[in-house]
């Protein structure tokens, strides 16, 4: 699936004619491929205020083999590469008043920012601020990030990051995730870490060998993509898709050596088959991705109960019922557990003709949510992706107004790949992702929808 | 006792011309003559073409029915002579007994004779029984009584009751349906060499006076064994009477009994239940 | 006869199975050939128990219609698969029996320790048929083939009539009766009495518990959909006595109280069935479930041509061989597999086995082997509902009954008897 207006906007007449006309270019994102560096380029780390992560984040990312330029080279000077990265460890805000060194470090930084560039600021959640005023100085940072995100071009993207006192060894995973092309369609977000404790040494290449992952849905689209980003990170994968997709899914298990589990995740005794075949072929499971979601759209008032009911059914009933089985069976899930569910855009912005859907991707953030101490409790995690308006085969079937608009409403101007869904998903299931937990990320290029 | 030793098989074909020319004016004794040939070694791809045509497996060892395909010319060139008594238009094979004495090898050369004796009285008719003998090494392996029954002919007085019946048991049990086809008797006719006209199409068979063409009892015989193969002794006697014509196409039955460490045998039509071979498989 | 030493085997472990859906002729699978079905289905083993680029002992498999170019079926649909190419493997035929008796292979060779693992299974499509030129054309097209020069060539082209044109077509037939199978079946039928209202119970409940078996998920795990296909086409979930009892016989029609309809015969079909067994340590190693062992097995045959005993008849025999070499009874099962080749052949099988003058006459036996409980016979269905594409049929039975086993706990028997073609049958007994 194509973007051909993406590949004829970089095209060379295509370039020309875009520009004359005012259109858009949308950029060619950045993607992870393994083997890849970290970063194509040196990082620029700043600071406003008394900043505590700076050394940390300093010596994370020379482990990674990123050269890391001193802001002083950075100002003004040219002698030096252009930035692939500009970090700021903003935890030392006290009050609005230090936010003018963050402007001071990121606009000439940021406007060195080579092209697929990443801009992430971490900072102390509003909501532990000692003072109104050092709540209104971090709280002002979002608007910032997300203003930035918008001015960004070439496929670059701003996020934040709360570090809350006493997580700070939780920074690794999304500051690696956040630099690193695994993030290419998340922009413009705002996400929590909390503390927990984490395995050492992470291999970069195979962040999930030996973890047994299950995906549900995983016979097309962006099931299928979360299996093989999975497979490719190292995990055994057990897709799962109802019997009747069972010779695409049988295609997608082949591919990747995992294996195929025939299921309709709605019956009354899916969870305890599930974990059966858990426990009699892997003794437990260590990640589980509830991805399988149906689509029965009407609107609300010419909606029958076999539309909604279905769609709560798979998107949201199945993915409670299942969780809690595995919570309730010992030894059903590994230690240091992750589950990752996929909400969606819809169950944050809504979506005309879809009040089952978002409802049912609505309540899988909550689900999540009040889920997080419970998993936090056995050194587990839960979180949720919300796709926004990713190429699939269904988004294919679109009327070319419909897809061409949504698929450009957002700040990198172009729709996401499954494989963006899938990266983010096999992020939150890394060991390394516990202080992740209870989190919604969006993958969904900084969408106008909901944002 | 003149025996008459031919270098080759004569031609069928001719004879049954010259047979249809020198019908008239028959009568008399029995020729006293013998015809023979020596040394006659089996062509492996007419035993393979007679096998496949008679459903039956093909080996080194010769079916029982197929010496016949060698001394029936013999005969034919006896029956068609001037000096044979009977007119060989009309004649009906209603019988034929077979003696296998050993296994005959394909390889082995064949002294073949045959001669014609017992011309007999027939309610319908008379008969005569044409006889062959096979040897190898100078030793009798293979010898077999075909007899003719030739309606309106007369035997000379004094002659004996002809004897063409064969008995056999119920025969209850049908073991196999065949589809008899519609080119039976040409395919048989084509491997036999045995062109009579009553076997090779509705009209031919017609102007003999049958409704339509009818497949050689020699053919059914040879059926009967390929379907029992692998369950008869190597020496063995096979004696069938030919009752009613089977006519072409047909759908018929095989009746098979257990009697005697050999077999009684009927195939008759499938509908009618019109039996057209009942035989008897004994061991020597 | 109590001191027979066994030589030092093992019993084989039945890991799991998988079928495709199986099809009427001529309707899903029209277009497939045997080797695009058993290739797709040991991909779904594959991907049942993530066996991509592993080097099985052996693969064994068949099909009853072959085509020439199925030469070597199974190994070339290993070389198409996901397992590794350096699996061998080879191809057998046992009319219906192929399947099970593929399996009775691969365990004896596991058995033995010859292997650790293999693949039993089985192929056949009544759609895309081996049709073959008349033998007359083909001895000319192949003296044809032979020919040196153009007028040796034009030599044998000139050898070619009209009539020659008309192709062979298979025919479900007995080679030596000339007897379609249900014809034969029919005969049995009439002899051993089976009436038409028993056998149409009989279909009915095959269809019923079939259609309950997909509907609470039992399939799950045994069939990888096919060309559109999820279940098998054949299946009538509605199927009830009322309708069936309209069918007019289409076997041993001559007879006016002829009983065997379209309603209590399988129909030809197509489809591909597969197992996989193994040592039960390669199935630990590779953290796979053993569902059930493969006990013993015992194959047998009757001269249905000129022995006066019915063509499917053959699994009667082997059955006392089998029970009274594993000292059990038949009624020390918990689940009984007999193969609906035809209603009545099950009804006849098993009225065969109660009666005391045939068991004593034909079996030897001083007492009958008595009654089977009904309850416990065919409970997932069976071929009559499914469909027998010939011989994949074993497999499906074979991994149907391992996991009904599994399903009822260690220590749990299963009985499996299959009817074949040529007067011959195969019976086995799994375990869990």
């Amino acid at each position: 699936m194509s973007d051909w207006y993406r590949d004829f906007a970089n095209s060379g007449f295509g370039t020309t004619l875009v520009k004359q006309l005012g259109l858009p270019r949308p950029a060619v994102l950045r993607r992870f491929e393994p083997g890849q560096p970290l970063l194509p380029g040196p990082a620029i780390i700043g600071s406003a205020g008394e900043g505590r992560l700076r050394e940390a984040l300093t010596e994370l990312l020379r482990a990674e083999g990123v050269h890391v330029q001193s802001p002083v080279t950075a100002d003004g000077a040219t002698d030096g590469e252009k930035p692939a990265a500009v970090i700021l460890d903003a935890t030392g805000l006290r009050t609005p008043g230090d936010l003018a060194s963050a402007h001071d470090f990121l606009s000439p930084a940021v406007k060195r920012l080579r092209a697929t560039g990443r801009v992430l600021i971490l900072a102390d959640p509003p909501s532990d601020a000692d003072s109104p005023a050092q709540a209104a100085a971090r709280q002002a940072l979002d608007g910032l990030v997300r203003s930035m995100a918008k001015e960004l071009r070439g496929g670059s993207t701003a996020n934040l990051v709360h570090v809350p006192e006493g997580a700070e060894a939780s920074i690794a995973s999304p500051v690696r995730f956040f630099l690193s092309g695994r993030s290419a369609y998340v922009d413009g977000q705002v996400m929590s870490v909390s503390p927990a404790e984490l395995p050492k040494a992470d291999d970069d290449e195979q962040l999930l060998a030996g973890k047994v992952a299950v995906v549900t849905g995983a016979a097309r689209g962006i099931g299928a993509a979360i299996a093989k980003v999975m497979a490719r990170d190292g995990a055994h994968v057990v897709a799962v898709d109802i019997p009747a997709a069972g010779d695409k899914l049988a295609e997608v298990a082949n591919e990747i050596g995992g294996t195929a589990l025939q299921l309709d995740i709605t019956a009354a005794d899916a969870p305890q088959r599930l974990i059966e075949h858990l426990r009699e072929r892997h003794g437990g499971v260590d990640v589980v991705v509830h991805n399988a979601g149906i689509t029965r759209d009407k609107l609300l008032v010419n909606m029958d109960a076999a539309r909604w009911n279905s769609v709560m059914a798979v998107n949201l009933q199945a993915q409670l019922d299942i969780t809690q089985a595995l919570l309730d069976t010992e030894g059903a899930l590994k230690p240091n557990a992750r589950v990752v569910c996929v909400s969606s855009q819809s169950g944050i912005a809504g979506n005309r003709g879809q009040t089952n859907y978002a409802a049912s991707k609505a309540g899988v953030i909550g689900m999540v949510r009040a889920w997080a101490p419970q998993f936090a409790e056995r050194g587990a995690t839960i979180n949720a992706v919300a796709p926004g308006f990713i190429v699939t085969e269904m988004t294919a079937k679109m009327p070319f107004g419909t897809r061409e608009v949504g698929s450009r409403i957002n700040s990198l101007q172009q729709g996401g790949l499954p494989v963006d869904v899938a990266e983010t998903i096999a992020w939150l299931s890394q060991p390394g992702s516990g202080g992740v937990n209870g989190q919604t990320v969006r993958v969904c290029g900084q969408s106008m929808l909901g944002a | 006792m003149a025996v008459t030793v031919l270098d080759q098989a004569p031609n069928l074909g001719q004879l049954y011309a010259k047979a249809a020319v020198t019908a008239r004016g028959r009568g008399g004794d029995l020729p006293d003559t013998r015809l023979a040939r020596h040394g006659v070694q089996v062509d492996p791809a007419h035993l393979a073409a007679y096998a496949r045509v008679c459903g039956m497996p093909l080996s080194d060892v010769l079916p029982a029915t197929y010496p016949h395909m060698l001394t029936f010319p013999l005969q034919m060139a006896l029956m068609s002579d001037r000096s044979f008594p009977l007119a060989l238009p009309g004649l009906v094979h209603v019988r034929n007994r077979i003696e296998v004495l050993r296994a005959v090898r394909a390889h082995e050369p064949l002294d073949l004779e045959v001669w014609a004796e017992n011309l007999a009285a027939h309610r319908s008719g008379a008969v005569v029984d044409l006889r062959a003998t096979v040897s190898a090494g100078g030793e009798e392996v293979w010898r077999s009584t075909s007899s003719y029954l030739a309606r309106g002919a007369t035997a000379p007085d004094g002659a004996p009751q002809a004897d063409v019946e064969v008995s056999v048991g119920g025969l209850e049990r049908v073991v196999a349906t065949w589809r008899v086809p519609d080119d039976a008797g040409r395919r048989y006719a084509k491997v036999s060499g045995d062109v009579n006209p009553i076997h090779l199409s509705g009209l031919t068979a017609k102007a003999f006076g049958f409704k339509r063409a009818i497949a050689h009892g020699m053919w059914v015989k040879a059926r009967v064994l390929g379907a029992l193969a692998g369950r008869l002794p190597d020496a063995v006697t096979v004696d069938v009477r030919f009752t009613k014509p089977l006519f072409l196409p047909s759908t018929v039955t095989l009746a098979t009994e257990q009697h005697d460490g050999g077999w009684d045998v009927a195939v008759r039509n499938e509908k009618s239940g019109t039996e057209h071979v009942v035989g008897t498989v004994r061991p020597l | 006869m109590a001191d027979t030493s066994k030589p030092a085997t093992r019993k084989a472990a039945i890991v799991g199975g998988n079928r495709i859906p199986f099809a009427r002729s001529n309707s899903a699978y029209a277009q497939a050939s045997n080797q695009d079905m058993l290739t797709a289905t040991i991909d779904g083993l594959v991907a049942r128990f993530g066996l991509q680029d592993k080097q099985l002992g052996e693969v064994v498999a068949g099909a009853v219609l072959k085509h020439a170019r199925d030469f070597n079926l199974t190994r070339e649909s290993v070389l198409g698969s996901k397992l590794s190419a350096t699996t061998p493997a080879y191809d057998v035929q046992q009319a219906c029996g192929t399947g099970l008796e593929a399996a009775i292979l691969v365990a004896n060779k596991i058995a033995l320790g010859q292997i650790e693992s293999g693949i039993a299974g089985g192929v056949d499509t009544t759609s895309d048929a081996p049709l073959a030129v008349s033998d007359d054309l083909r001895r000319v097209l192949i003296s044809l083939n032979n020919a040196k020069t153009v007028q040796d060539r034009l030599k044998a082209l000139a050898k070619i009539r009209p009539g020659m044109i008309a192709p062979e077509i298979p025919r479900n037939a007995e080679p030596r009766t000339g007897l379609a199978m249900g014809d034969h079946a029919a005969i049995t039928a009439k002899e051993w009495e089976i009436g038409r209202e028993e056998q149409d119970e009989l279909a009915v409940r095959s269809h019923h518990n079939m259609a309950a078996a997909y509907d609470r998920g039992f399939f799950d795990d045994l069939v990888t959909p096919f060309l559109g296909l999820s279940r098998d086409n054949n299946l009538r979930p509605d199927s009830s006595l009322e309708k069936l009892s309209t069918l007019k016989p289409v076997f041993g029609k001559g007879d006016p109280a002829a009983t065997m309809t379209a309603g209590n015969s399988t129909p030809l079909t197509d489809g591909a069935s597969t197992v996989l067994l193994a040592s039960d340590e390669w199935a630990a190693e590779n953290g796979l479930p053993v569902l059930a062992h493969l006990v013993d097995a015992q194959t047998a045959a009757v001269d249905y041509v000129h022995g006066g005993e019915g063509l499917l008849m053959a699994p009667v025999y082997a059955m006392p061989v089998m029970l009274a070499r594993n000292g059990l009874t038949l009624q020390d099962f918990d689940y009984y597999e007999i193969h609906e080749a035809f209603a009545s052949t099950v009804l006849a099988t098993m009225k065969a086995w109660e009666d005391p003058a045939f068991c004593k006459g034909k079996l030897g036996l001083d007492s009958p082997l008595g009654p089977i409980d009904r309850s416990k016979l065919n409970v997932n269905g069976s071929s009559l509902a499914a469909g027998h594409p010939f011989a994949a049929t074993g497999g499906r039975i074979v991994a149907q009954l391992a996991k009904m086993l599994h399903e009822k706990g260690p220590g749990s028997r299963g009985l499996i008897s299959i009817c074949a073609a040529g007067g011959q049958g195969v019976v086995a007994i799994l375990e869990s």
